[in-house]
């Protein structure tokens, strides 16, 4: 399977008469896109604004993040399953609108939303003070369940991108990336001297507005199965989740899984990437059991030499990322996981709920309990309602003088476990 | 919080979801339940049979409390 992704770079967005994209410039007919959000009778309102970075400006409570993507050639549309038939994706081309995002906001549906400055010290800790972002601010009607909230606001970004997404058609792309998995037998006979290594995702499916979507299947429900990597380029795997903002996985994550591109990178030099194994973390023991039996059976079967598994979320899937560990290298596999930590707010605290000495090569993502200090910035996109509640906030986080003390868990992508991120810790 | 009550003289049952860090953190007697948001009920059964599944968990709680043990048990729930 092969994909061109052709990256159509963004250099300003702006509102006007006519939703275009020319010369790097997207301009966005506000009333048109208002008015394609609120066909979904569950949505009372939607109001549109954009945010750059260096501005002042502070959008909370940030629920996803997509990126706008179109199909150009080859089957199936983006988001399979979700906006588009389930034909499976990732080979041919697709252009992606580089440097811009679709964000969705509003109140609150669960309480693991997060916050994004776009200037001063919080910014440093999310991957979108850099991008500009075309933010959605939905109310939901009154008495919508938090399950169909969730769901509309969900939607909502996703339509979003796709209708801005379809102006880069037809355009060519400022720079194309390849990106190529041969089915397996081939795969194995091209590289025969290098160690064949495949990614092991884990998807939050904890249930309770925690979940996550494989071309529209809740993933609870699967058991662990392989995917082409370009797969989820095209927008097969989906966030729906409120996980705290720190460690969950945007759908702008999904599309752009750093574990995923830098194995590509090494694909043919120093090892053989043959796929991505996916699994879930589940609520019931045996569903934990069963899901990792299945990721060390797959990997078992297909002779890899070595794995690397990225966990999502904290607490309970930290023994889905060990069992993982524990029965790919039970198999006399090699793995390498990817985790972030809860050590408490000095760092001393044992940093995962569940450990095993298999587990003998960690790559962390930070500790999400440090605290931030974030002084108070001009505009606010959203509304400061539910900073003391939101998972990282606490009594007392939002401070009179409008500035916010908080954990990092609260920033969204700050601790993020596929590398999203720039916080690390080194052995020496 | 099983650890430093155990610690002053009283035995203690660890009733949880997730076994392996219960075993991890070092509890003694477990009792295995139904799941992490619902660990002592099920709210897919009616409530006369989801009140039998209760009382059949604190029984075993209350059977593992009062058996010797000489190493970290999992007592499961028949």
């Amino acid at each position: 399977m092969r994909l061109e992704l052709g990256l159509v770079l963004i250099k300003d967005v702006q509102f006007s008469d006519t939703t275009k994209l020319e010369n790097g410039v997207l301009t966005v007919n506000k009333e048109e896109l208002i008015k394609l959000i609120s066909e979904d009778e569950h949505l009372a309102s939607v109001e549109v604004d954009i945010a750059k970075p260096g501005e002042s400006v502070r959008i909370t409570p940030v629920k996803d993040v997509v990126e706008p993507r179109v199909k150009v050639e080859g089957p199936g549309g983006i988001f399979p399953g979700i906006l588009s038939k389930v034909d499976i994706v990732g080979s041919g081309k697709t252009n992606v609108l580089k440097g811009m995002t679709v964000m969705t906001t509003g109140k609150i549906v669960g309480f693991q939303e997060g916050i994004i400055d776009m200037k001063g010290p919080g910014a440093d800790f999310t991957p979108f003070s850099k991008t500009i972002n075309l933010v959605l601010k939905c109310a939901p009607v009154e008495g919508l369940k938090q399950h169909d909230h969730e769901k509309a606001v969900r939607f909502a970004g996703f339509k979003a991108a796709a209708y801005l997404a379809e102006t880069a058609k037809s355009l060519t792309p400022d720079t194309v990336e390849v990106f190529q998995t041969d089915p397996f037998l081939e795969g194995i006979k091209k590289y025969p001297n290098l160690p064949k290594v495949a990614y092991v995702q884990m998807l939050q499916t904890q249930g309770l507005l925690h979940d996550t979507y494989v071309y529209g299947v809740d993933a609870k429900q699967i058991v662990p199965t392989i995917l082409y990597p370009t797969e989820i380029m095209d927008g097969a795997i989906v966030s729906g989740n409120c996980v705290s903002a720190c460690d969950k996985n945007t759908s702008y994550h999904q599309m752009n899984n750093p574990a995923v591109h830098d194995l590509y990178a090494a694909h043919g030099k120093t090892l053989n990437f043959v796929g991505t194994i996916i699994t879930n973390e589940n609520v019931y023991l045996a569903d934990k059991e069963r899901s990792s039996n299945w990721t060390a059976k797959l990997a078992e079967y297909f002779g890899l030499d070595g794995v690397i598994i990225s966990q999502e979320g904290f607490g309970n899937p930290d023994t889905d990322l060990i069992m993982n560990t524990r029965k790919i290298e039970e198999k006399g596999i090699k793995t390498v996981i990817i985790t972030d930590e809860y050590a408490g707010r000095d760092g001393a605290s044992q940093s995962l709920a569940d450990a095993h000495p298999s587990a003998n090569a960690v790559v962390t993502g930070g500790n999400a309990n440090e605290i931030i200090h974030l002084p108070k910035l001009d505009k606010v996109i959203g509304t400061l309602d539910y900073i003391d509640i939101i998972a990282g906030g606490f009594g007392g986080s939002l401070n009179e003088d409008g500035s916010i003390t908080v954990e990092l868990q609260a920033i969204t992508g700050a601790t993020n476990e596929i590398g999203f991120n720039k916080m690390s810790a080194k052995g020496y | 919080m099983v650890k430093e009550i155990e610690r002053a003289g009283i035995p203690v049952v660890h009733m949880c979801t997730v076994v392996p860090i219960s075993l991890t953190v070092g509890a003694n007697r477990i009792v295995p339940t139904i799941a992490i948001p619902h660990p002592l009920g099920n709210p897919a059964l009616d409530p006369k049979e989801e009140k039998a599944l209760r009382r059949k968990l604190v029984e075993r709680a209350l059977e593992a409390l009062t058996t010797e043990v000489s190493e970290q048990t999992v007592f499961d729930v028949k």
